[in-house]
């Protein structure tokens, strides 16, 4: 697998240099991402909701057999097409295939991680197919043919000045056209796309076994035009989506939507069983679901990773976080960046492969109180730590920052306890001890020892 | 091939899962009722940006709907009605393609207080629920659930090919982080609380 995973302090300091603007960028959106989050979780018995959400993906997770099968008959009985992609290779194949056997010269999608993970488009492409990235901040970055940034807004790192100057060019809309206007202009390319693609190809939010339903949620409307009006529906689905029953979509749906963008709910949220039945319903012809291994079944082994595949992708972790608010996704070098990315790539990928981003965190914890299914993300992050100083993989400065932190990784208040290290040794000594951190002390200013902890600090962001 | 790698990634999900002790399912989220769906919906569905109407006392609702249609700026001249919409509940406007309607009708099989949405079936048109800029949705009045998950276990005994659940207008930020309306669906959903029959619902 070829990723730019190992660049990561690399690029770190280039985004840092380089394009300021992303640093401003990402952080103020995600500051407003995390306090919407925070607002949406008041709301509600959010910590009830979590520890619920947490149990159900629990017992769907060491049940996964047998919800994977029910998931398949029934999807099979509602009219759709399962398909087993245990790879990325077999799953571009699958989709690839589909599309040549219907003859399709159009394809629309709808915003997904998954088929970033597998590198579709270019496939696609290459068999001379169309595509359309639908998701106004996809087509943003399919246009500058950049890869997302962050889970739920992809273009998060881009200014409106960015977009003007991009449409003014693409589009032919006017310099200083507001994001109205700037909004209707891809709107008519992408209607027009809409109307004549004859595959629409989607991720899923949630895969319920009960029913064989896959549960999407939007806010733009992309996603139910992607799954209604093309003739053939391919939805790529990790096989961690699982959920048992109908009902427990009604907490997830909401749970998702207050930790991603603290809305009650997804402006749109599509439920899709299988091919149209209904005499008028003009929805597709044929539903393909393929169901992608892609590393998952490792993570799924691995005695602590497991509980990374709870991940809902609502991106909170990404908002909480002071390293990735700093440069946004790209520097990471894969498609799941921030906190979840630096868990979970290790386990997709292999940890050789996914060096050093077990490093790229201060252990502040704001991640796990964000998450709504409660992944205990600096413990994981200490565990692959662990393995890779094991395993030799580890540089001076993180055996260092390891060494650092072992004597204090078996007692309780972990992380608070790490972040009074960091307060009393100063911006030097912390940067010692957190190596990443040390990455962009060399840009910049860091805050002076400070009497307050250093998750505190890093919770206001270091400004 | 598929069914290889079928068999391969069932076979290590198996493997995996019999390497740790099975969890139970936690039950239901026993998210708290409300006294008046009716109103908790109204309320939760105008705060995300949806309308709402009340078409209780209205007689004629056909010629009703006309006016209503015709007042909206820009005004409506030409509509897409979705198969599932009782005569009574037609506007009298020409009918044309969704791609070209100003206005979409629909009916909702129910509404939800708690997230604030309209439930939608394929039993109807989806091009009418997603193309034209306005979608306007009867929904037949007692049939507003409180919790999502009551309205989805209901749901289930009653599912076409593709359910929508509409909570609002079609919403972006991606541009500047300024929110826009009407990106890829409907920039403007108005419910319509009114007590009649619809299509496979009795009246109450
Ligand atoms: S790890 Fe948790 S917070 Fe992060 S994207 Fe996944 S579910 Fe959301």
């Amino acid at each position: 697998m070829d990723t730019g995973i190992k660049d990561y302090a690399a690029r770190s300091r280039e985004i840092i240099r380089e394009e300021p603007g992303v640093r401003e960028s990402v952080t103020g959106a995600t500051i407003a991402f995390d306090e919407k989050r925070r607002q949406g979780y008041a709301e509600v018995d959010a910590d009830t909701w979590r520890r619920w959400a947490e149990g159900v993906k629990n017992h769907t997770l060491t049940h996964l057999d047998r919800y994977l099968a029910e998931a398949e008959e029934q999807l099979q009985a509602n009219g759709a097409q399962v398909h087993w992609a245990a790879d990325a290779a077999e799953a571009r194949e699958i989709v690839t295939g589909l599309a040549v056997r219907h003859g399709v010269r159009s394809v629309v999608k709808g915003k997904s991680m998954v088929t970033e993970e597998i590198d579709l488009n270019p496939v696609l492409e290459a068999a001379g197919i169309e595509v359309f990235e639908t998701d106004l901040g996809e087509y943003i970055l399919q246009l500058l043919e950049e890869p997302p940034s962050h889970i739920l807004g992809p273009a998060l790192h881009k200014s409106l000045e960015q977009v003007q100057e991009l449409f003014a060019e693409r589009l032919d809309t006017a310099r200083d056209g507001d994001p109205d206007t700037l909004a209707r202009a891809a709107r008519e390319v992408l209607r027009d796309a809409f109307i004549h693609a004859d595959m629409g190809i989607t991720g899923a939010n949630f895969l319920v076994a009960e029913t064989g339903t896959v549960a999407l949620i939007e806010n733009e409307g992309n996603i139910r035009l992607t799954t209604s009006l093309p003739r053939v529906h391919v939805a790529v689905v990790g096989i961690e989506k699982l959920l048992p029953r109908m009902t427990d979509l009604a907490g997830f749906l909401q749970l998702t939507a207050r930790a991603a963008t603290g809305q009650p709910i997804g402006c749109f949220v599509s439920l899709i069983q299988g091919p149209a039945a209904d005499p008028g319903d003009d929805g597709p012809e044929e539903v393909h679901v393929v169901l992608v291994d892609n590393g998952r079944t490792d993570v799924l082994a691995h005695e602590h990773a497991w509980e990374a595949l709870r991940c809902v992708r609502c991106g909170a972790c990404l908002n909480a976080c002071p390293v990735y608010r700093q440069t946004g996704g790209h520097a990471y070098g894969y498609v799941y960046s921030g906190p979840i990315g630096s868990v979970l790539d290790p386990g997709l990928l292999g940890l050789h492969e996914a060096m050093p981003l077990p490093f790229a965190s201060s252990l502040c914890g704001a991640c796990q109180d964000a998450c709504p299914v409660r992944i205990p993300i600096p413990e994981l992050l200490l565990e692959w730590r662990r393995e890779a100083q094991e395993e030799g993989l580890t540089p001076w400065r993180e055996r260092a920052a390891l060494a650092g932190l072992a004597s204090v990784a078996t007692r309780p208040g972990l992380y608070r306890l790490a972040g009074k290290i960091g307060s009393r040794l100063g911006a030097t000594g912390a940067a010692r001890v957190l190596p990443m951190l040390g990455e962009w002390s060399k840009d910049r200013a860091l805050p002076k020892p400070s009497p307050r902890t250093f998750r505190d600090l890093w919770r206001e962001g270091i400004e | 091939m598929s069914v290889e790698s079928r068999e391969r990634i069932l076979a290590r999900v198996a493997e995996a899962t019999a390497s740790r002790a099975g969890l139970p399912h936690p039950g239901a989220l026993e998210t708290p009722l409300t006294d008046d769906p009716e109103a908790a919906f109204v309320k939760r569905f105008t705060s995300s940006g949806g309308e709402v109407v009340e078409a209780d006392r209205v007689r004629g609702r056909s010629v009703w709907l006309t006016r209503l249609l015709r007042g909206l700026d820009p005004e409506v001249v030409g509509v897409a009605v979705g198969p599932e919409v009782p005569p009574e509940f037609r506007p009298r406007l020409p009918e044309v393609a969704a791609a070209h309607a100003g206005a979409g009708i629909s009916v909702a099989w129910a509404a939800v207080a708690e997230s604030g949405s309209l439930i939608l079936p394929s039993t109807g048109t989806r091009a009418v629920q997603l193309l034209p800029p306005v979608h306007v949705v009867w929904v037949p009045r007692g049939r507003v659930y409180g919790r999502l998950e009551d309205a989805l276990r209901e749901l289930r005994r009653n599912l076409s090919a593709g359910v929508g659940l509409h909570s609002g207008p079609s919403k972006s930020a991606d541009i500047g982080r300024t929110v826009v309306t009407g990106v890829h669906g409907p920039g403007r959903c108005m419910a319509v609380l009114g007590s009649h029959a619809s299509a496979g619902t009795s009246e109450t």
